[in-house]
This record gives structure tokens, sequence and C-alpha cells, in this order.
């Protein structure tokens, strides 16, 4: 499990799920994120992170 | 620029995570070779993304949206003419020598090839100008800091190089590749949405293209003549200059590319590496170009009632350096702000860390060990490479702020790299492919052709910089100025090489195997599938790159 979290496409799988989480958490929680483009933009962030997470890599660590 | 809690938690986020990066490679770092070189077990994914990466600094990215303000759509010709084939010929050409002779660097290539001299005159001038680059790129982060978020310029220096400092020092080449490729996604991703709102605003190309002048949304038509294209180059100084010269003096032979090659897993994946890379290279203009002209279009008067324009200076001039910052200002609201912000920083910090892990590289085997001291443990060599990772930090500062003092060291700099990188082609090209080239000519060559430049460069103006020594010459603008400046370093290199060659001894031929064409047995790959093949996609890239020129002709 360890070796899995450090393979680089799920680290940068996790920092666009984190990212996401950000701009759709801010858009539901304050007004000064309320923009469609925060939305948009956190959902595309969210399925390139999950993609990224459940892609393999081929490092062998 | 205000921002919001949200942005400082993107900023927070993204520090964490090339922190937590540097750690996580940590444990995998044992010898020097692991600290410096990777141990060659990267996948070819992370080094073809860490390759294209590592020329994506800040310079790149602000600069070719300021480009593209200036120049319009000819700028995707340091794309489409001035990278995309440089590479493909590194792949094809040139990796089987550099990965099959198993040197550590270029430089020691050069050594193995020639002698001693040749090696040692390359690593100087390269780890002095890697140096000077990243330390560049630290003074422009911060002045950017500055002048956009009004944070303290001291500060910005001192934690961006810590960051750095920090994922470099404990993880090395690995680290710094890893992080290159999450920087990468950053800032792809993070400017992709600016490009399709700004886009959508001005109405879409055929409204941008409606309202600029033909000469900003051509690449080739106005280049018959400098007198009648934004740039003041004729087709055939761009062609033989930035298509020749400087493009494949830079991407063929730059350690600081060139190593995210060299640390792949094999030959094929060596290969392949600069030929992937090729593929996002080739669509970059989208993310780089098109904000410059989408910028431009939006601030003439018909579509004066969107409320932007490319801010100016002092004396009212439009300050072309400040486009993207003016731009996400002006479309990304909080929170994609911080995104936007941290994806600047992300190509700031990525140009610095490829300029210093390259310079460790090339100070500890090329220079210390080649000169200094020789036959020390491998746990030695590998104290070595930490400190020179932080005396390179270091020396970054220093250069960051000796460039506070002088107004015009990014000039003066771009102009040592044409010096420089201009002559170093014709060098590799004869010592390659020509296996009577000699050590002595291959050093009185690029010695020459790097003299050759600067006499050049003293003996022509443009835009006011030049003619130390004489004007003799002016020339429309300063890139035209460096073409011309690269083309006879280029020209006086390799005749000098060629002479100097004529009548000193070659190394004999078995001393030369693995490092010269004729001399090598080429790779053979079979089993594999076309897209897995080396000659078959850079075919394809080179037909998929000159429709690109086609389309936008």
């Amino acid at each position: 499990m360890y070796k899995r979290i450090t393979e680089l496409s799920v680290i940068i799988g996790l920092f666009f799920i984190i990212l996401a989480v950000i701009l759709l958490g801010g858009y539901l929680l304050t007004d000064a994120l309320k923009f469609r483009i925060n939305i948009v933009t956190g959902v595309a962030f969210l399925a390139f992170g999950i993609f990224m997470v459940l892609v393999k890599s081929g490092e062998e660590g | 620029m205000k921002l919001h809690v949200a942005d400082y938690l993107v900023i927070i986020l993204y520090f964490a995570f090339v922190v937590a990066v540097g750690f996580i490679i940590k444990k995998r770092i044992r010898s020097s070779n692991d600290f410096l070189n990777s141990s060659k077990n990267i996948p070819l994914w992370i080094t073809s993304l860490a390759f294209i990466s590592a020329n994506l600094g800040a310079q790149e990215v602000l600069g070719m949206v300021a480009s593209g303000a200036k120049y319009g759509i000819m700028t995707v010709h340091f794309y489409w003419v001035g990278a995309i084939f440089a590479m493909i010929f590194l792949g094809v050409f040139m990796m089987p020598f550099y990965y099959g002779s198993h040197a550590r660097s270029v430089p020691e290539y050069l050594f193995l090839r020639f002698d001693e001299k040749t090696r040692g005159l390359n690593a100087i001038t390269f780890a002095v100008m890697t140096v000077f680059s990243s330390g560049i790129s630290l003074f422009a982060l911060a002045k950017l800091l500055e002048v956009v978020l009004g944070w303290d310029f001291d500060v910005s220096i001192w934690i961006a190089a810590g960051i750095v400092l920090i994922y470099t020092f404990v993880g090395g080449l690995t680290s710094a590749v890893y992080n290159e490729v999450l920087q990468f996604f950053l800032i792809v991703l993070g400017l992709s949405p600016l490009v399709i709102v700004a886009l959508q605003d001005a109405g879409g190309w055929e409204q941008v293209k409606a309202n600029l002048d033909p000469k900003l949304t051509h690449a080739w038509q106005y280049m018959g003549s400098a007198d009648s294209n934004p740039m003041g180059i004729h087709f055939m100084s761009l062609i033989f200059g930035l298509g020749f010269v400087m493009s494949f003096g830079y991407w063929c032979t730059d350690f600081l590319v060139v190593q995210r090659a060299m640390i792949a897993k094999n030959m094929n994946a060596s290969q392949r590496t600069p030929i992937l890379a090729a593929i996002p290279k080739m669509l970059m203009p989208l993310i780089v170009v098109l904000p410059g002209v989408i910028a431009i279009a939006l601030s003439q008067p018909a579509l004066a009632g969107k409320g932007y324009s490319i801010p100016t200076d002092a004396a009212g001039n439009m300050d072309y350096t400040m486009t993207l910052p003016s731009l996400l200002s002006h479309y990304y609201p909080s929170g994609l702000m911080g995104v936007g912000i941290t994806a600047l920083l992300a190509s700031f910090m990525s140009g610095m860390a490829g300029n210093v892990t390259a310079f460790n590289s090339v100070f500890t085997y090329d220079i210390y060990q080649a000169y200094f001291v020789k036959k020390r443990s491998d746990r030695h060599y590998l104290r070595v490479g930490k400190m020179v990772t932080l005396f390179g930090i270091l020396f970054s500062i220093g250069t960051a702020y000796i460039a506070t003092s002088f107004n015009n060291i990014n000039d003066f700099l771009q102009l040592v790299f044409s010096f420089v990188n201009g002559p170093l082609f014709a060098t590799f090209l004869l010592g390659m492919f020509w296996k009577r080239t000699t050590a002595d000519g291959a050093f009185w060559g690029l010695l020459l052709g790097t003299v050759a430049a600067a006499i050049t460069h003293g003996c022509t103006v443009a835009e006011g910089k030049g003619g130390w020594i004489a004007e003799l010459y002016t020339v429309s603008s300063g890139m035209g100025q460096a073409f011309i400046v690269a083309m006879v370093s280029w020209v006086v290199n390799f005749f000098t090489t060629i002479l100097v060659s004529l009548v000193t001894k070659p190394k004999p031929d078995e001393e030369l195997k693995g490092l010269v064409y004729s001399l090598t047995e080429k790779p053979k790959y079979t089993g594999e599938k076309w897209y897995q093949k080396v000659v078959p996609m850079a075919i394809l890239l080179i037909i998929l790159t000159i429709l690109l020129n086609i389309i936008f002709f």
C-alpha cells in the first residue's frame, strides 16, 4: 500500500484531488468562490486526479 | 491583486507536495549515482514529461505569452521550427551515443570522444550558465510576486530557494524530475481554463483573427522580407538561425534537457524520451502562445468593451512581460487564482531545480572528480553532490541579488547562452558523424566559435544593444541579432574544427567505437508495436509538425 502511495502518478492524482476539494468546497462554502469556472475546473481536476490515482505508473520504486 | 484564503491554501498545498516528494525519494538514495543520475530506472512517461518540463521555466511561460502578444502567431516558430525537429534528431541520431557511451553527462561524452580540455571548457561554461540561469529564475519569481502580489522580495527569494533546496538536497535528480512532472501538469491544467475563458470572451478564434493585423495571425506568409513581419526576420534567417543552429544547439547538447533522456531505463526509452516529449511540445503553443495573441486582440479598440488591456509601463509602452499575470488577474476568481499563481510558481521552481540538478552533476563529475579529487569512495561523491546542491542554491541566491543591480542581466545571460550553445552543436555534429574530427579540432573550433559570437555581437546593433566594438551593421530586432550571432559562431566553429582536424592526429578507430556513427552498431528493435519504435514515431511527428506549419501558414 505504501509503495503504491509513493508512485508519482498517485502523488499527482492526490494533489489534483485535494485541489478539486479546495475549489469545490470553496464554491459550496463561501460566496467569494461562487464562480462557475471554479466548479467546472474543480470537477475536471477531480476527474484527472482519480484517473491518475487509478492508472499504473510502471515504477519499480 | 489580493489573494483569498483558498488561494493561499492552494499555494501551501503545492509547497507541501513538492517537499513531500523529496522526502519520499530520499529513501531510494543510496549512492552518488542515485543522487546525481537517478540510477537510470525512471519510466519513459516520466522522463518524457520531465524532458519538456525542464524547459518549461519562467522565461518560457511568461516569455512566450509576452512574445505571443508582441509578435503574434509567429511565436509558434519556437516550437514548430525551433524545437520539434531538433528533439526528433536527438532521439533518432544522438541518444545512441549519449546513452550507449555510458557517459554520465554531456561534458563526459566530450571527454570520451575528444579529451579533457574540451570537456573542461564545456563543463565550466555550462556550470556558470546554469547557476546564473537559476538565479535569474529566482530573481524573476521574487520580482513578479513583489509587483503582482505585493510580497516582500527578500522573503520570496529565500522561501522559494529554501523549498527547491529541500527537495533537491534530500531527493537529488529523481526528486527534481518527479516534481517537474507534477509542475508540468499544474502548469498545463492550471493555465488551460484561462485560454478557454479568454478565447470565449474574445468571441472565438475567428473573432481574434478578424480584430488583428494579418501579420500577427500568420506564421510564414509575411516572412519573405524582414521588413514585412513583426519579428523583423527573413525566413532563411529563421530556418538556419533558429531552426538549425540555436534549436539543435540547445535541444541536442544542453545537458539540462539531455540529462532527462540519459536517465531512462534503456536505450529504446532514452531514444523515445525526446520523441514522446515532442507531442506535448507541439501542443504547448495552445497554453503559452495563444493567450498572448488573445491578449493583443482584446486590447484592440473593437474589443475595448471586454475591459481588458495589456498593462503599460511608466513610458506608456505595452509591458508585454505582464501579459500573463494581467490575464490571470482579469479572468481568474478567488480559488482558481491560487491555481494560476501556483502554476507560475511551479514554472519558476521547475526551471531553478532543473538548473541546480544539472549543475551538481556536471560540477561533481566533470570538474570536482575530473580535476580535483579523482579516486575516492562513492560515499564521498554523494556527500560532495549534496554540498554542491547547497552551494548551487546559495550561488543562485547571490546571482538573484546581482540581477537586482543590473536591469539588463537577463539579456546578457541570453546572449551568453547564444555564445555558448550556438557553436556547440557544430562540435557534436562533427564529433558524432565524422570520425576524422580530432580533440584539438573540437577544442579550437569551440573556442573560436565562441569568440566569433562575441565579435559578431560587438559589431552589430539591435534595439540599442551590441555594437560595443564598432557599429558596423544594424539589425531590426534583438531576436534577429541573436540568430546572426548564433549562425556566425556555428559556421566559424564548423570550419575551424574541420581545418584543425585535417592537420592533427585523430584517435584510432578502436577508441571511437560507440562514440561515432560509422563505428557504432545501430540499435535494432524487433517485436514492438509501431508506436513503440523510434523511426515510425519520428516520421509521424515530422508530418504533423509540417501540417501545423501549413495550417497556420
